[in-house]
């Protein structure tokens, strides 16, 4: 399905994804990230695709135990995936080639489209949910000790190619490149999940969110 | 051919395809998690048993079930490809028998081709070639190219079967509700590439309804030849939040006449049909016969998102051609395509609709560099290609590898030109330039260069290039050696245009050559020529007093209603220069430090840095010195605010990006000066092979760029033997690898290794997302650069400088 764009991109989250996380940022670069955000809501069309299936859809598959652990008590796991196009790809390559100050920026902006992207069809999901059915939050491959290849049975089951002309590439990233998949649990009482939380972060020694006492997801 | 195929091609009457294949396996039992390409193995007579109800219904054409059937799909099921193909292939043919055609199916491969993904064009190719000889050892009577959304994809399967088979090819696209496809590309793109790449059919199917498709199967139809079938098979309508489809069988066959007067000759079903569907759809049709097609006759060149409708004046940005430009050369040599690419942008950015690129530099590889500036360049840019280049083979590559439709520059009168150079764009469906001279020289006259012309139009015609796809170039003189020839010239244009019903083009800026204040004479003989009828016209359209005269003819001549695009160009602008205002300095910014260079780089002015820069080339500053005494300096002071913690990285790039646009004059004026560029060491970049994120290279390539080091940067998936031959051939002392994610840190591993064990005498660098000091040392590498700074720190430390 297509997904409504919104009519603007969080400046906030953009600096923190450009490492300037609380800066009040000088007019110039205000300037930058303002054109950085028309240009990227001009070139999306974002699209999401998404699936309720049995729990036993995962069964036989590698999810460590992050993600495990994020489903307990789940009967059911829902899929989905969402891409900003193959035309912000491009905008970004063909920023990369003009400029690189507006390019990061562009790039920061498209991260933070790709997470309202998934925000907006978490809602059309919530909103499809029957009557007393509930949800997890959303959980990503990649994160915890989650493996990426976990993308492509996602994406099978999803059909991304046909539903949003998103594709895994076959060292399990997702093409275009502005897009992101998650897996949430659903159950009949009220379930949260469990965030991935540190434990088994790969950045875990070297994470500047850390250092200052805080972590990724806050 | 069995007989019934031949109704497709006399369109003396409707032919139908069948109805969906996945979601009538669906309701028959396949279960989740079945493939369903290897129905043919586990559930055969089911298979059988659709295409005997889509017979039965009314299907002329029975399409296997070999969608999904690609190598990378089947792998690890037990089945090879062939033996799949094969399988299915007969379950069609056990339905239909011998007379009933049946199509080799071909989908998506399910990986994205470069640059989007990491699938090679060469790659795509060869899977695709792989599936047609298993299609046509099996027995299909035509091979049908299905529900793609990558225009390049589509060009891959296309070239695939016309060179590994004598059977007929439809294609067909997929298209979202805005007439695009996924990746952008328009009904019209599709439609002129692939009829230009010679296919037999052409059609649009799933994604949409029959109401939804009914406007862009229009447009297709107004597309494509007059002689080349169209078909349509949409979705039972838009799908249901459940995955049901909206239409029964008897609202999609009401839906689907809608087609009956629109020049559209095959009728079938996608998603959500079944055999009632064709049934129904059939009995709609009954006593009805195809209506004419009534193509457009258009001169077009295209990518898959940019159609550009050659009707006026059109300008062809000049830009990347090396010959002349010192600086370009350079790159070129250097196997430097970022500043071809970056020269791509600029133009388009000024006004640029098409771009000529052309690599004829002696002592270099042309037909290599000429398609990696073929690949390079649909990277960045949205623009159709001029592929300008006298060498055959060096055309046979670009064109190959280019996405759309492009046109080659050129062939003249002379036969074994035309020969050699007009089968190449007929294969690939190219427009071509002619110039209007021979073996014999230049005719001075204009009806000696119609003459010419008229040969060139003959026998491109005879090659089965239509006139809407010839331009004929009558030849731009030096008007200061020959004073009479810019008359001939424009009469022999508006003779051609006249006379031959062709396009026309021109070389705009060799009128001037030899002459003070080019410009004028440029703009005045070009005024002069969109006044004699010009179509394209190459130019520099960096040059702002070129575009104002083709913006000014454009509302002159109507082309542009209610001066729109003039408007939008110059409303608010002084029609002289004026001396750029200093802009104020912000509050917090740093004391000036009256070096104008240093401080706009320092407060990261682009237009600024550029301005002093050359103020300061131009009072005889040595380039070098410049750099060592403003740039870097400069660059230094913002790195260590970075580190600091008082500036951030967005200031830090605009910074990085002034010193650019500094630096870039900086080697124009060393080029200029005929001397070897000169720097302070060499350093190879890669994104190592599997990864495609590299902005974060791509901010290391120019903030080394800016410190002054000659960097390599091969790119974003990158194979490891890639680095190491450019490592030899470069002999770099340093390499930076960049990987952002934990499945590709094994390649960065192996990249390391390869360079360890080709004993090359290199440093390495590596830094991305998921990578910390230890890792770094734990593949072996020498250094791990924290972010850009650090890096150019590291360079600074192996290199010097």
């Amino acid at each position: 399905m297509q997904l409504e764009l919104p009519q603007t991109i969080d400046r906030a989250t953009v600096l923190r994804y450009l490492g300037a996380a609380g800066w009040q940022p000088d007019a110039a670069t205000d300037a930058l990230l303002a054109r950085a955000e028309a240009l990227v809501l001009a070139a999306a069309t974002p699209r999401g695709v998404w699936r309720t299936l049995p729990l036993a859809a995962l069964d036989g598959l590698a999810l460590g135990g992050d993600l495990a652990r994020h489903l307990a008590g789940c009967d059911s796991v829902t899929f989905s995936a969402v891409t900003l196009g193959a035309e912000t790809d491009a905008l970004l390559r063909r920023l990369e080639a003009e400029d690189i100050a507006l390019a990061a920026a562009a790039d920061a902006a498209a991260s933070v489209l790709v997470e309202h992207a998934a925000d907006t069809l978490e809602a059309h999901i919530r909103a499809a949910l029957p009557a007393g059915r509930y949800l997890t939050g959303r959980y990503a491959p990649g994160y915890g000790d989650c493996p990426l290849a976990l993308n492509d049975e996602i994406c099978l089951a999803l059909d991304t190619v046909r539903g949003a002309g998103l594709a895994v590439t076959p060292a399990h990233l997702l093409t275009p490149r502005k897009s992101t998949t998650a897996i949430q649990g659903g159950a009949d009482t009220p379930v949260t999940g469990a965030r991935a939380g540190c434990a088994h972060c790969l950045l875990r020694d070297a994470c500047a969110y850390r250092k200052r006492g805080t972590t990724c997801a806050e | 051919m069995p007989s019934k195929l031949q109704t497709v091609f006399d369109r003396s009457a409707f032919v139908f395809l069948d109805g969906a294949m996945g979601t009538e396996l669906q309701k028959r039992g396949l279960r989740l998690g079945q493939k369903p390409e290897l129905a043919a193995f586990f559930m055969p007579e089911t298979l059988t048993a659709i295409h005997a109800e889509y017979l039965a219904a009314g299907a002329d054409i029975l399409i296997a079930n070999t969608f999904g059937a690609n190598p990378k799909k089947l792998a690890g099921t037990g089945h090879t490809l062939e033996e799949t193909v094969e399988a299915s292939l007969a379950c069609a043919r056990a339905a239909g028998g011998a007379d009933v055609p049946v199509a080799l199916d071909i989908g998506p491969l399910g990986e994205l081709l470069a640059p989007a993904g990491t699938l090679a064009f060469e790659d795509a190719y060869d899977q695709f070639a792989q599936i047609v000889r298993a299609g046509a050892a099996a027995g299909a009577d035509l091979v049908f190219i299905e529900t793609m959304t990558d225009l390049y994809e589509l060009k891959a399967a296309v070239l695939a079967a016309r060179e590994n088979c004598a059977l007929p090819v439809f294609a067909s696209m997929s298209f979202e509700a805005r007439g695009r496809t996924f990746t952008g590309c328009t009904v019209e793109s599709f439609a002129v590439t692939a009829a230009g790449l010679g296919v037999d059919a052409v059609g649009i199917n799933c994604s949409l309804g029959p109401a939804e498709i009914l406007p862009f199967a229009k447009r297709l139809c107004r597309s494509v030849p007059a002689g080349l079938p169209v078909f349509v098979k949409p979705n039972a309508g838009l799908p249901e939040p459940d995955g049901s489809y909206a239409l029964t069988p008897q609202r999609f066959a009401e839906q689907m006449e809608a087609f009956a007067g629109t020049g559209v000759s095959m009728l079938g079903g996608c998603c959500g049909t079944c055999p009632e569907s064709i049934r129904l759809l059939k009995r709609a049709y009954a006593g009805q016969k195809p209506a004419q097609k009534i193509p457009l006759r258009r001169s077009a060149l295209c990518t898959p998102v940019r159609f550009v409708e050659v009707n006026g004046i059109t300008v062809v940005g000049e830009r990347i051609n090396p010959t002349g430009k010192k600086r370009l050369q350079q790159a070129l040599r250097a196997g430097d395509m970022a500043y071809a690419c970056a020269q791509a942008v600029q133009q388009a950015e000024a006004g640029a609709e098409v771009l000529d690129v052309n690599a004829g530099l002696p002592g270099i590889d042309e037909p290599a560099t000429l398609e990696r500036l073929v690949r390079e360049l649909q990277a960045v840019t949205d623009l159709p290609l001029q592929l300008d280049s006298a060498d055959p083979a060096a055309l046979a590559r670009a064109l190959r590898v280019y996405n759309g439709k492009p046109v080659v520059n050129s062939v003249n009168g002379e036969q074994k030109v035309l020969d050699a150079i007009l089968p190449l764009c007929k294969k690939y469906g190219a427009a071509v330039v002619g110039l209007t001279l021979d073996e014999n020289g230049i005719p001075k006259t204009a009806e000696g260069r119609v003459a010419i012309a008229r040969r060139i139009v003959a026998a491109a015609n005879a090659r089965g290039i239509p006139n809407e796809d010839i331009y004929i170039d009558c030849l731009t003189l030096t008007a200061s050696a020959e004073q009479a020839a810019a008359a001939e010239t424009l009469k022999a244009l508006a003779a051609c245009k006249r006379e031959l019903g062709v396009r026309t083009v021109l070389g705009v800026s060799n009128i001037s050559f030899g002459l003070p204040c080019r410009g004028f004479l440029n703009t005045a003989f070009l005024t002069m020529a969109m006044q004699a009828g010009l179509d394209l016209a190459i130019l520099n359209p960096n040059a702002p007093e070129m575009m104002a005269a083709v913006r000014a003819f454009r509302v002159l001549s109507g082309q542009d209603a209610r001066s729109e695009a003039y408007i939008a160009a110059y409303a608010g602008q002084q029609p002289q220069a004026q001396a750029p205002v200093q802009a104020a300095p912000p509050p917090d910014a740093a004391p000036q430090s009256g070096d104008p260079l240093f401080d706009a780089v320092r407060r990261g002015l682009k237009a600024e840095a550029k301005a002093a820069a050359a103020a300061a080339l131009q009072s005889g500053r040595e380039p070098l010195a410049l750099v060592d005494a403003s740039l870097i300096p400069a660059l230094d002071a913002v790195g260590e605010g970075f580190e600091n913690g008082t500036l951030f990285l967005p200031q830090l790039l605009q910074s990085a990006t002034a010193a650019q646009s500094a630096f870039e004059a900086v080697k124009a004026a060393i080029a200029a000066g005929g001397a070897p560029a000169a720097h302070k060491g060499r350093i190879v970049l890669a994104t190592v092979k599997g990864d495609i994120h590299d902005i974060g290279k791509n901010i290391v390539r120019v903030v080394l760029e800016n410190y002054g080091y000659d960097v390599l940067d091969l790119g974003r998936d990158v194979p490891p033997e890639t680095v190491v031959e450019a490592v030899r051939t470069s002999g770099a002392r340093l390499v930076g690898l960049s990987a952002l994610m934990t499945t590709t840190v094994p390649s960065m591993q192996a990249t390391i290794e390869a360079l360890h064990a080709a004993s090359l005498p290199c440093r390495v660098m590596v830094g991305g997302a998921v990578l910390t000091p230890a890792y770094a040392a734990g593949i072996g590498a020498d250094f791990y650069a924290r972010d850009a700074k650090a890096s150019a720190d590291i360079a600074k430390q192996v290199l010097g400088g």
